[in-house]
C-alpha cells in the first residue's frame, strides 16, 4: 500500500431554494420593520415578547395581542466581533448584543455599532438606526447605537 | 406475557389541502390540524400526554428539527415530543409510533401529526441530492418508479389504460372529500388519457399534486376509547417493515418488506381473506399504477390480477366490493409528510362512520397503508368499529 497516495476527495455543495410563509404574527413584525416600527406580542401572563412568537411559550395558546415597543432599550449582555466574518451584514468591528427594548420583557439579538469594546457595557442604553431602503426583513434594522441623552427641557 | 393495551383513534383533524397555504406558518398549519383532532376527540391540549410528529426530510422545507420549533404550537411544552422520519411512509410510521406509546402503556392519550408545506420548497430537488462519485440523473420520483411500473405491466399483461382508470376514479372520489386538494369536477377520462406523458408510462394526470397540509390524530387507551363522546376506531393490527432499495434478486414490483408487513398486520387482526373482510382501503398511491401493484402485494388480489379489480370497478366507491382511496388518495392530495397519516386517518374515519360523502356504508374494518423511499419503507394498520 502506497504511503503517498491521497484518499479520493470530492466537493459537495448542497443548495436548495426555500421560501417561508410567516403567518399573521411574524408577518406583522416584518411589516412593522419596513415601516420603522418594532412590534412585540403580549403573553398570557402579561409579559411582552420581542420579537413576537405565535404561541404562548407556557400555555401553548395562540397569541394575538400585538403592541409596538420603544426603539430604545438596554443592553443585557454583549460580545465583540473583530474582524467581522465575510458573511456578516456588518463589515466593521461591532458588538452583538441582547437588547431589551423599553416595553419588552425579552431581549433581542442585534448589532451595536460603536467604535470599540470600551464603548460597550451591560446596562448601557441604545437606540435603533434604520436602513433607507426597507423591505420587511430584520436587516431593515441597521443596528443600534448609543442613545444620546436628551437634555431636560 | 401481558397483552398490549387496546388503542383507539379518538379524533381526526385535517386541513384543506392546497397548493399554497400562504396565510399560515408551518406552526399555524400544524396547529389547525391538531386543534381539529382535539375538537373531534372532545379533548384539549392539557389532556394530552405526549406528541409524536412526522414529516419528510428536513431539507424539504429547510427547517432543521422542526419538532423543537413546533413544541409550543402543538401544546408540547413540558411534555415528551418525538419526531419520526421514514421518508414518504412517515405519516404512517408516525401514527404507529404514537400507537405504540399507548399499546405499551407509557401514555394514555397521544397527539400525532404529519405535515408538509411543499410550497416552501422543491421536493424534486430535495429528492435528487447529488452524491460524490455517483452520477445524478435528477429523475425525481416518477423517473424512479416508471421502469418498475413498466415491469409490472409486462409481468401482469395489464392493459395500457389501467393507470388512467385509477387516476380518474380517485379524482372522482376526491369530489366527495372537502379536504382533497384536487377538485376537478369537469375532468373526463379522455383528458386523463390525453394528458402529457411525463415518464412513460406515467402521464401528468396519473401523478400526485404538490400540496400544503397537515393531518393529526388523537390516540387513546381502552378507557379513553370507552369514554369518548364520538365513535372511535379500534386498532386491530400495526406493522412496519423496511428493506434496502437495491440488492440482488430484489422484487421491486412486489417488495418482500411489503408482503411481510401485510402478512403481519392481517395476522394480528385475525384476517385471512382481506378482500372479503376489509370494507374500505386507503393505500399510498402517488402514481396511478401503484393501486393494482399494491392490491396484489397486500393480498387483496392474486398476483398479476390486481388490474382487473380496477377494470371491473371493484375499487370504486360507486358500488365496488373493495372501495380504494375513497378520500381521493395521494393522487388528489399530497402533503408528503402528512400523506401516510391521511391514509391512516381516513381508514379510521371510515370505521367511525364519519367519512361524510365518501363514507363506505357500514364499514366495520378498514386498512391504512403508507410506503416511502424507493418502495422500501412500509407502515400499515387495520382499524375496526368494534374492539379486537
Amino acid at each position: 500500500m502506497s504511503e503517498t497516495e491521497e484518499p479520493l476527495r470530492a466537493e459537495l455543495t448542497v443548495e436548495y431554494p426555500f421560501t417561508r410563509t410567516t403567518g399573521d404574527v411574524i408577518g406583522a413584525f416584518m411589516t412593522g420593520l419596513r415601516e420603522k416600527r418594532i412590534f412585540g406580542i403580549k403573553r398570557q401572563d402579561g409579559g411582552v415578547l420581542v420579537p413576537p412568537l405565535e404561541y404562548d411559550p407556557v400555555s401553548s395558546e395562540p397569541l394575538t395581542e400585538m403592541l409596538e415597543v420603544s426603539q430604545s432599550g438596554v443592553v443585557d449582555t454583549w460580545t465583540w466581533v473583530d474582524p467581522p466574518r465575510p458573511q456578516s451584514p456588518w463589515n466593521v468591528p461591532h458588538a452583538l448584543a441582547l437588547i431589551r427594548l423599553d416595553g419588552a420583557d425579552t431581549s433581542m439579538l442585534h448589532a451595536v455599532l460603536v467604535d470599540s469594546p470600551s464603548d460597550m457595557s451591560t446596562g448601557m442604553r441604545v437606540t435603533a438606526i434604520w436602513e433607507e431602503e426597507r423591505v420587511g426583513h430584520i436587516a431593515d434594522l441597521t443596528g443600534f447605537v448609543k442613545e444620546v441623552e436628551e437634555s431636560d427641557s | 406475557m401481558m397483552s398490549a393495551e387496546l388503542t383507539a383513534v379518538l379524533g381526526v383533524g385535517q386541513t384543506k389541502y392546497s397548493t399554497t397555504r400562504g396565510d399560515v406558518s408551518i406552526a399555524g398549519l400544524c396547529r389547525e390540524a391538531a386543534y381539529r383532532a382535539l375538537e373531534d376527540a372532545c379533548l384539549d391540549f392539557k389532556e394530552i400526554d405526549a406528541v409524536v410528529i412526522g414529516k419528510a426530510p428536513d431539507f424539504f422545507e429547510g427547517v432543521m428539527m422542526p419538532e423543537l420549533y413546533l413544541a409550543e404550537a402543538l401544546g408540547a411544552v413540558g411534555k415528551p415530543i418525538l419526531r419520526v422520519h421514514t421518508a414518504g411512509s412517515v405519516g404512517g410510521s408516525t401514527a404507529l409510533v404514537a400507537a405504540s406509546l399507548i399499546q405499551s402503556r407509557v401514555h394514555e392519550k397521544v397527539l400525532t401529526i404529519g405535515f408538509e408545506k411543499q410550497s416552501e420548497s422543491n421536493a424534486t430537488w430535495a429528492l435528487s441530492l447529488p452524491q460524490p462519485f455517483s452520477v445524478s440523473i435528477n429523475a425525481g420520483a416518477g423517473g424512479y418508479f416508471s421502469p418498475i411500473i413498466r415491469q409490472y405491466m409486462k409481468r401482469s399483461g395489464a392493459p395500457e389504460l389501467i393507470g388512467c382508470m385509477v387516476a380518474f376514479k380517485d379524482r372522482q372520489h376526491a369530489l366527495k372529500n372537502p379536504y382533497a386538494h384536487l377538485h376537478q369536477s369537469e375532468l373526463t377520462f379522455e383528458e386523463v388519457v390525453d394528458s402529457p406523458m411525463l415518464w412513460n408510462p406515467i402521464r401528468y394526470s396519473e401523478t400526485c399534486p404538490s400540496s400544503d397540509g397537515a393531518c393529526a390524530m388523537v390516540l387513546g387507551n381502552e378507557k379513553s376509547g370507552d369514554q369518548a363522546e364520538n365513535p372511535v376506531a379500534w386498532v386491530h393490527g400495526t406493522a412496519m417493515r423496511s428493506e434496502s432499495n437495491n440488492f440482488p434478486g430484489r422484487d421491486e414490483v412486489n417488495p418482500l418488506a411489503s408482503r411481510e408487513c401485510a402478512a403481519d398486520v392481517f395476522k394480528q387482526a385475525g384476517i385471512t381473506d382481506p378482500l372479503k373482510e376489509i370494507d374500505a382501503v386507503e393505500i399510498y398511491v402517488p402514481f396511478s399504477w401503484y393501486e393494482p401493484m399494491w392490491l396484489e402485494s397486500l393480498g387483496f388480489a392474486e398476483l398479476d390480477q390486481g388490474w382487473k379489480m380496477v377494470e371491473d370497478g371493484t375499487t370504486s366507491l360507486e358500488g365496488g366490493q373493495l372501495p380504494v382511496n375513497c378520500s381521493g388518495g395521494v393522487l388528489s392530495s399530497n402533503p408528503i409528510g402528512a400523506s401516510g397519516m391521511i391514509r391512516f386517518a381516513e381508514a379510521a374515519l371510515q370505521v367511525r362512520g364519519m367519512a361524510g360523502d365518501h363514507q363506505v356504508d357500514g364499514a366495520k374494518k378498514s386498512f391504512g397503508h403508507a410506503y416511502g423511499g424507493g418502495a422500501q419503507y412500509f407502515a400499515m394498520w387495520v382499524v375496526g368499529s368494534e374492539k379486537p
